[in-house]
Parts: C-alpha cells; sequence; structure tokens
C-alpha cells in the first residue's frame, strides 16, 4: 500500500515535470515551431523599422518615415509570385475593406513591398497593382525599396526570410505586419485570419480614438 | 553488464559530433532513427542500473505507470516540430535531448514495460498509434515548413515514416487480438 501511494505520487511529478517542460518548451504553449517562437520573440521585442527608401508604383521615391505618426498595415510579396502572394494581398484587401474609411489613409496606411528590386520597378508595380482595386496608390501603396541593402536591413529586422531560388522566384514566409505610429513593430499576424487582423487593427485605432 | 557496455558504447558513438551531424543532416533519420537509438542506448544501459538500485524503482515505479508516463512525455517532446529544430541550433536543447531520451525515456521504459499489464500495454501501444497517425497527418499536410533546419520534401517523407509506424502498430495490435499466442507454445 505503501508502494502504491509513492508510485501514485511520483505519476503526479511526472505529469507535473511534462507540464513545465512544455510550458518551458512551446513558450506557454504558443510555439510549437522555431518560427512561431522566433515570432513571438519579435513582438515581444518590438523592433524598430530602419529607414528604408521607397520606390512606389507611381515612381515616387520617399524614405518610410514619410509615414511617421501612422500605422503601417505592411505584406511583403513580388510580383511574379504565382503562390502565396496573390492570396496574401487578396486577404490584404479584404482587411483594407473591413477598416472604417475613416481610419484609412488617415491613420493607418497599406503597403506591399517587394523584395523582387530588379524586376518590380514602378511599372510592374503599376500593373500589378491594378488586380486589386482597393490598391489606389495613395492609401495601399505597392513599392519596392531601392537599395538593396536596406531591403536586407528591413527583411532583417521584421523576420522576413527570402530565398531566391535562381529561376526568378523566391520562397518566402508571408504574414500581415503592423507597425506602429513610431515605426515600431507591434504586431506580426497570420494573413489567412483575415478577420483577426482587422479587429486588431480597427481596435488598436478604436482605443486611440477613446483616450 | 555487458549490456550496459553496449549501451554506453552506442551512446557515446551516438554523441561524436562527426556521428551526430550526419544523423541530423536527414530530418527523418534524426527522428525516426537517433532519436530511437538514443533510447535504446538508455534501455541498454537500463538494466544495470535497475540491478543497482531495485529499491529505488520498486518503490517509485511500482507499477511501471509512472515510468512509462514519463517515457510518453519525453517521447511526445521530441515530436515537436521546433524541439527539432532546437536541437540543431541550441547547444542546451541538444544537451537536453542527449539526456533524456536514454535516461528519462530509455531507462523507465526498461523498467516500466515488464512491470505493465497486458491490456495497459495495448492502451499505450494504441495511444502511440493514434499520435504517430495524427503526426504523419500534420507533417504530411502540412502546407507550411515546420522546421527551418529542413525542407518540405523531408517534411513530408518523415510523415510517411509516421504513418508506416504506425501501420506497423495496427498489424501488431490485430496479430495481438486475433491470434492466440498458445496455439504456438
Amino acid at each position: 500500500m505503501k508502494k502504491n501511494r509513492q508510485t501514485l505520487w511520483t505519476g503526479v511529478v511526472v505529469i507535473i515535470f511534462g507540464f513545465v517542460l512544455f510550458y518551458v518548451g512551446t513558450d506557454g504553449f504558443r510555439a510549437y515551431t522555431a518560427e512561431t517562437a522566433r515570432m513571438y520573440k519579435l513582438v515581444e521585442q518590438k523592433p524598430a523599422l530602419p529607414n528604408v527608401t521607397l520606390e512606389d508604383s507611381n515612381g515616387r521615391i520617399y524614405p518610410i518615415s514619410e509615414f511617421e505618426d501612422k500605422y503601417l498595415f505592411i505584406t511583403f510579396m513580388y510580383t511574379t509570385c504565382g503562390t502565396v502572394c496573390p492570396i496574401l494581398e487578396m486577404n490584404m484587401g479584404q482587411v483594407y475593406e473591413k477598416i472604417p474609411q475613416k481610419y484609412i489613409g488617415e491613420d493607418v496606411v497599406f503597403l506591399s513591398i517587394s523584395f523582387d528590386i530588379e524586376h518590380d520597378d514602378p511599372e510592374a508595380l503599376a500593373q500589378y497593382q491594378e488586380h486589386f482595386y482597393q490598391a489606389d496608390g495613395e492609401t495601399w501603396r505597392m513599392a519596392r525599396i531601392v537599395e538593396e541593402q536596406e531591403m536586407e536591413q528591413l527583411l532583417e529586422t521584421l523576420g522576413v526570410i527570402v530565398i531566391p531560388d535562381g529561376k526568378g522566384d523566391f520562397a518566402h514566409n508571408s504574414a500581415f505586419y503592423f507597425v506602429d505610429r513610431d515605426g515600431n513593430l507591434m504586431d506580426i499576424m497570420d494573413y489567412t485570419k483575415i478577420n483577426e487582423a482587422a479587429d486588431r487593427v480597427v481596435n488598436v485605432l478604436n482605443l486611440e480614438k477613446e483616450e | 553488464m555487458n549490456q550496459f557496455i553496449y549501451g554506453l558504447l552506442l551512446f557515446i558513438v551516438l554523441a561524436l559530433p562527426p556521428v551526430s551531424n550526419l544523423l541530423e543532416s536527414i530530418m527523418i533519420v534524426h527522428m525516426h532513427m537517433q532519436m530511437p537509438l538514443l533510447i535504446i542506448a538508455g534501455f541498454m544501459m537500463g538494466k544495470y542500473l535497475i540491478l543497482r538500485s531495485p529499491r529505488f524503482f520498486d518503490k517509485y515505479n511500482n507499477n511501471g505507470v509512472p515510468g512509462i508516463l514519463l517515457f510518453s512525455i519525453i517521447m511526445i517532446y521530441w515530436m515537436i516540430p521546433r524541439t527539432m529544430d532546437e536541437a540543431l541550433t541550441m547547444q542546451s536543447v541538444q544537451l537536453f535531448k542527449f539526456i533524456s531520451l536514454p535516461f528519462l525515456a530509455g531507462v523507465p521504459l526498461r523498467d516500466s514495460w515488464i512491470k505493465l499489464t497486458s491490456v495497459s500495454k495495448n492502451i499505450v501501444i494504441t495511444i502511440f498509434t493514434v499520435m504517430f497517425f495524427a503526426m504523419g497527418l500534420l507533417y504530411t499536410l502540412s502546407p507550411e515548413q515546420l522546421c527551418n533546419n529542413y525542407l518540405i520534401v523531408e517534411q513530408i517523407t518523415l510523415g510517411w515514416g509516421f504513418i508506416t509506424m504506425a501501420i506497423c502498430m495496427v498489424i501488431y495490435l490485430v496479430y495481438k487480438a486475433f491470434v492466440n499466442q498458445e496455439d504456438y507454445e
């Protein structure tokens, strides 16, 4: 009987150990892949965006700090991408539509940044933009980064991994990046969860207006 | 004692950097060969450890349930995609892998398995069968790359490895259920 009790207690200890192990190993049951773990870390750190120079579909060239004191809703793509990017951008368009009109352009700017700086000149970007009727070139802009070095810095800061396959295509991770008025990363969101992303943005803006 | 030495030798060979690097370079070998071999090393070393301190194991693992629980927890932990990645990128996690698999999974498995009733054994195998099917589906069907260190192709291969093992376990369970062992003794 005594042995049974000790065995029972060992069982309890083992379960507690397992719980702690999984809790620590997955950042509190949130991150089951190294990728999500990396994302949580980034969101906790809230890194500041490096000041990169953009060239948009209208051929305008300006630093990203132009959007200072506005929220930025960013995606990374390239225009010849046939797989994820069209979905990513379409979903971005749906988020755009769910944001109340009064905030659009005024408080939040949508920005699709191409990492294919060689191919995606203003012309290619303008052509691509036509596929997305919400993208007006003002409140939702498509742009490339002029300097390769600056682009790499930005991708690195936001944890975007882009691997060129050498044939003009890229393997890359996709997400919505939400940046606050001070140019610090606020959140990285699942690009397939449109409602969640839109709610997050609207909540932040509403809260601000109440204050 | 002999078995302990073989187990220890296996453990040392597996821990050699060139060997571990080689085994870890392929996803399915990492999970379905290196990790089980580490458990086997612990399993072999276990006999000696259990004989040396029978009181300890008798006292705290009287019916084998805590031991098999610990074994299962360690197994499941190393099936999480993240832990495989981190074993490659973080020294501490790699160290934990080499300690936990032999000593927290292999040794308790040795001590527990003979203590379990045949019903509990079947329950354990059934749970692992379901889990392996689930992991197999996860790794084969996930559109995303789950591990940063391995390609999607490798991930799918690993998934099929899980499914194959699950099928083997199903065959074993069916065999156990329908074949009367005594007929062949």
